[in-house]
């Protein structure tokens, strides 16, 4: 069973959504999907950027104005 | 607004144009040309941070201060810009102008929020940072703008000092960031 997990970045600037998703990321199994919420344009281009690299599966969803949900699949 | 939004937001030249990021390289293209610009207009290379000790002098000078005898604006340069008043400060206008064009294009991208405060050490991080960065671009003589990108282009070398040790202290930077905000 694949669990989701919700990482809430709001409020925080570049480069802490970055290193929390990397870390929280590190924790899950190969199949979980994590959540990442961030209301700072860099993080929208960073974060998905480096989960591409990686090889993730990554959805970026506009929530709100200047409010993303980065859907980030660990695949492997 | 938001109908207004909910039509164009399928519109490909709004997505070029507004709401998708230029990329990297466009956006370095684009402050190259305007750079030249601003020099050929006024005659000194682009500048952010001196304008706000200009600013400070001024609000110094509302309050009935004068700061006719501080080193930093004995030059009759500086003092003649002082005297001449904020109206007529090119720099000011072009701060201005960038906080303006900032906040007109989170606008179109439907991008502007104002956000929360997640912690004290937030403020307590910015108001230091603040004070650290004001006070170092004054006695660099510059700020990553005025010091290093201007420098950087006006073929000086002391832009690309002011590179080496700026990129020292952004490792220093990360470094704390992680420290204290993980």
């Amino acid at each position: 069973m694949s669990k989701e997990v919700v990482l809430d970045c709001l409020g925080e600037a570049c480069p802490i959504p970055l290193v929390k998703s990397e870390k929280a990321i590190e924790k899950m199994a190969v199949g979980d999907v994590l959540v990442v919420q961030v209301d700072h344009s860099c993080a929208m281009k960073n974060v998905p950027e480096w989960a591409r690299k990686q090889g993730y599966e990554v959805e970026v969803e506009e929530v709100d104005d200047g409010e993303w949900e980065i859907i980030i699949e660990k695949t492997k | 607004m938001k109908a207004f939004f909910e039509k164009i937001k399928e519109n490909e030249f709004y997505k070029l144009w507004f709401k998708d990021a230029l990329p990297y390289v466009t956006g370095a293209v684009l402050l190259s040309v305007f750079q030249i610009v601003t020099f050929a207009t006024t005659g000194n290379p682009w500048g952010v941070s001196g304008v706000f000790a200009e600013w400070g002098a001024w609000i110094f000078e509302l309050f009935g201060g004068s700061v006719d005898k501080w080193y930093y604006f004995s030059s009759p340069g500086a003092q003649a810009t002082l005297n001449a008043g904020i109206l007529n400060h090119a720099p000011t206008w072009r701060n201005l102008g960038i906080i303006a064009g900032a906040l007109f294009a989170a606008m179109m991208a439907s991008g502007f929020k104002i956000k929360k405060i997640k912690s004290y050490k937030q403020v307590v991080a910015a108001v230091l940072g603040g004070l650290l960065m004001g006070y170092g671009a004054r006695i660099a003589f510059g700020c990553n703008i005025g010091a290093l990108y201007s420098g950087i282009a006006s073929l000086s070398l002391s832009g690309w000092v002011f590179a080496a040790f700026m990129f020292v202290g952004a490792i220093i930077g990360s470094k704390l960031l992680v420290k204290y905000f993980m």
